[in-house]
């Protein structure tokens, strides 16, 4: 009686597991008819809201990216290109921008695209003050003088007004009516490629083709982002044909995967990049040569390996090489001696180091181990503290950690990536660095309008900021992502912008 | 009808169910406390790495976190018992509607992983039991030990990898409704129900052959074998009957577990439960969500230990129920 039992239990798993792989009526997302030209893309996580001036989740943006315009738009080599704006001229006092509108486009719900669409959006993230207002620090004014031009008025040159206006979908065109209803964080409504259809809670966004978008229909019937957080699985689904899109991969199998006939992979190299700050409001970190130390002491190659299986590239500075603003920098090389020394001259021997780490990017926990390691043989024990991030960012706030390390996501524009991580005034110097010549370099930056005289300031500043270790950088991330050997006319973004406008899909393939 | 309401088991349930009320709202008042305790600030993380004073205040005011503690918690109270649980600080989706969306995903694992559990569980349980000391208990047990220690991710990885990567029999992840698309639930279910009902068999096994056993031991079964009742009748009805008693109890805790949220599951099958949404929520500290899904689930802890109960007496008669 109890044996069969037991191969009775068995068979009937075995059984439902044979008979649901026999009706196999397709493991795509059912859309209708046309289905099998709906792209589904992969993402590592379910965006926190679809209001693309109030996210600050890059997961939002993926999908926000393909649903909402900006004024202009950064093209693969991050230079800023006509989008909603078809042209636009600058006063010769540079104070004064004017933007001439691309005419005939609609949002979503079908009424026109205005130059009072314009002002609503950028007043709103003004005055309500929205996480992205820095970008308008320098507006005095926006103004509609008719329906297709938009007027800007600045108190200060501002020679990255395009970035900031363009560079990334926080500043996108919403429409008043889908805000004022209380609906664009659940059903925004945009000018883009895509219009969204619907969301299933922990499971997908579905987004329909715009067949009235400006730019030309895409040529896809449409995109579903499911949320697949462990890597593992979302590859498993690329690989079954599941999926066509991913951009959660285990970084361990990225050098197998590059071998790989049956699907594209791109590990491009970012403008994202990782860092180590010492809080200079506690001593002895408050000491140069401290800090100096300890940028000695950090193997760069080994995190680069621990991190990323050697997919990122190690970096002194922020900007990588290939970037218009790059500099080149090779102040520190791993070099304990230079390190031991540097703390005898400051005559201080730190015991321990506080450093604080999250959870939520597991590379500061793994990247803390090798610090530890790394700081020994200058005698210092690094207690590693892992916390949430929710308690990360207030124990950054107030300033309780000796060392933290981070990382700054999506830049362009050089006053992304200085001003407010290094001004004494800035609203990101967690680190209390102050110096007199680098607040110089970085205001004279913001409204320099000779490209190379910029170019100037900025590296001078960057070559500070590491001198004086405000920052110690470690290196910059690729961006990685795999798709179906379906899937064509897609590019991997060095600003990890996600557009599936142009992308097409062959049929057959997948099921 | 009068008759009905008097019945013991009617009036049992109704009893229980104003002790439910009295456990959920302790239950509100030691979330509530605990959210605002835990360091963290839903702002902050809203605000992410772009922060400013400016930015902070105006959000802050807007989520009407402002407010005295007291005010809210009250202003909470008052809108959960009208069942409006408030909305997400996140996207200000109302929390009623997004659990409700969540619960048939998660009640589908949870019961599809427990039928799961006990189709295994309870004949190899009794069949370890009757075989105590043989070859064959040591197999179960060693097996089901083995269970026990294998990481749920693991065995998740594992089952995808066979089933769906390598035959291409099931999906790797994902979730259909099951009143939309019956046949694709079933599909979706089976891997992760096998996940969690596999971790679950194991330890459930270890239970069910403790209880035969302990039956076994009693003077009652020794009586019923030397009166020279069949084997087949002292196994079943006087021991197994009795065993299940403990049994239940141990099925009832497995099914409020997974209920509870198989976080680990749910993140490996991408799988629509709640347990993904508390742990979401609490890393941005989305206070309504928590608040929200902690009561949702200390419910269906309620209503579990409610039916393990009524079933106690309907498996032993003698447990008294008034």
């Amino acid at each position: 009686m109890t044996k069969p039992a037991v191969l009775a239990a068995v068979g009937v798993v075995v059984a439902v597991v044979a008979a649901l792989s026999g009706c196999s009526t397709g493991s795509r997302v059912d859309l209708g008819d046309d289905s099998s030209s709906n792209l589904v893309a992969a993402i590592a996580g379910e965006p926190d809201q679809l209001d693309p001036q109030k996210t600050s989740a890059y997961f939002s943006f993926e999908v926000l990216e393909n649903v909402f315009d900006t004024l202009v738009q950064p093209d693969a080599n991050l230079e800023m290109q006509p989008a909603l704006a078809e042209s636009w001229e600058v006063s010769p006092d540079q104070l004064a921008w004017t933007f001439h509108l691309r005419r005939g486009v609609t949002f979503h719900d079908g009424s026109p695209f205005t130059a009072d669409d314009v002002v609503y959006s950028y007043r709103r993230i003004i005055d309500q003050k929205l996480a992205n207002a820095d970008k308008f620090s320098a507006v005095t004014g926006v103004t509609a003088p008719d329906q297709s031009t938009v007027r800007i008025t600045l108190k200060q040159p501002t020679p990255n007004l395009l970035t900031n206006l363009g560079g990334f979908k926080g500043v996108a065109i919403v429409s008043r009516r889908n805000v004022e209803s209380g609906q664009i964080a659940t059903h925004p409504v945009g000018t883009g490629p895509f219009v969204f259809a619907s969301q299933k809670s922990g499971d997908s966004i579905t987004l329909k083709a715009n067949s009235a978008y400006w730019a030309g229909a895409p040529k896809v019937s449409g995109v579903t982002f499911r949320f697949i957080s462990e890597p593992s699985t979302a590859l498993s689904a690329l690989q079954a044909g599941e999926i066509d899109w991913t951009d959660s991969i285990p970084p361990q199998r990225v050098a197998s995967l590059k071998s790989d006939d049956s699907l594209t992979l791109a590990a491009t190299p970012s403008n994202d990049y990782w860092y180590l700050a010492l809080n200079e409001a506690r001593p002895p970190w408050n000491d140069v040569r401290v800090r100096q130390a300890i940028g000695y002491a950090i193997d760069r190659d080994a995190i680069v390996q621990a991190t990323s299986y050697g997919t990122a590239v190690a970096n002194q500075l922020a900007i990588p090489k290939g970037n218009p603003w790059y500099t080149p920098y090779d102040g520190y090389r791993h070099d304990i001696e230079n390190a031991k020394r540097l703390l005898a001259e400051a005559g201080v021997a730190p015991k321990t180091l506080d450093m604080l780490v999250t959870t939520e990017y597991p590379e500061t926990v793994t990247a803390a181990q090798i610090i530890a390691d790394n700081l020994a043989p200058l005698g210092i024990t690094v207690n590693i503290r892992t916390v949430d991030f929710a308690t990360w960012l207030d124990e950054q706030n107030n300033g309780h950690f000796d060392m933290l390390m981070m990382g700054w996501l999506g830049n362009i524009d050089p006053d992304d990536f200085y001003y407010a991580q290094h001004h004494t005034d800035g609203s990101s110097n967690a680190q209390k660095f102050s110096n007199r010549e680098v607040d110089r370099l970085l205001d004279a930056g913001r409204v320099e309008t000779n490209r190379n005289a910029r170019g100037d300031d900025y590296a001078k500043a960057a070559t500070l900021i590491a001198d004086e270790a405000s920052y110690i950088y470690l290196y910059n991330p690729s961006v990685i992502q795999a798709w179906s050997k379906r899937l064509s006319g897609y590019e991997a973004r060095r600003d990890g912008a996600v557009r599936f406008s142009t992308a097409t899909l062959t049929a057959g393939g997948a099921t | 009808m009068t008759a009905a309401l008097t019945h013991p088991i009617t009036r049992f349930i109704a009893r229980r169910l104003l002790y439910s009320l009295v456990v959920l709202a302790g239950v509100l008042v030691a979330v509530f406390a605990l959210v605002h305790l835990v360091p963290g600030d839903p702002v902050r993380i809203a605000l992410g790495t772009r922060y400013s004073p400016e930015a902070y205040s105006a959000l802050r005011s807007a989520s009407g976190l402002d407010r005295p503690i007291v005010e809210q918690f009250f202003g909470y109270l008052a809108s959960a018992f009208t069942g409006d649980l408030g909305v997400s600080f996140r996207n200000g989706d109302p929390v009623t509607v997004t659990l409700l969306e969540r619960l048939p995903a998660t009640v589908s694992l949870g019961v599809v992983g427990i039928f799961i559990a006990m189709v295994i569980a309870l004949p190899a349980g009794i069949f370890s039991a009757l075989r105590e000391g043989r070859i064959s208990d040591a197999i179960v047990r060693i097996t089901s030990q083995f269970g026990v220690s294998i990481p749920d991710f693991w065995l998740g990885i594992l089952l995808i990898a066979l089933f769906a990567t390598t035959l291409g029999w099931l999906p790797t992840s994902g979730y259909r409704p099951l009143l939309e698309d019956p046949a694709g639930w079933l599909r979706h279910i089976v891997l992760p129900a096998l996940t969690v009902g596999l971790v679950a068999a194991a330890i459930m096994t270890r239970y069910v052959r403790s209880a035969v056993l302990e039956v076994a031991s009693m003077g009652y079964v020794r009586t019923a074998r030397s009166k020279g009742l069949p084997p087949r009748v002292v196994t079943f009805r006087h021991t197994v009957r009795n065993a299940l008693v403990p049994v239940l109890t141990i099925t009832g805790i497995q099914l409020a577990t997974i209920l509870g949220g198989v976080i680990v599951v749910e993140v490996v099958f991408a799988w629509p439960g709640l347990g993904r949404l508390v742990y979401n929520a609490v890393a941005a500290r989305d206070y309504p969500v928590i608040q929200g899904a902690v009561l949702l689930i200390a419910t269906l802890f309620l209503v579990i230990n409610l039916i393990v109960d009524v079933l106690y007496a309907v498996v032993d008669p003698r447990i008294r129920l008034a």
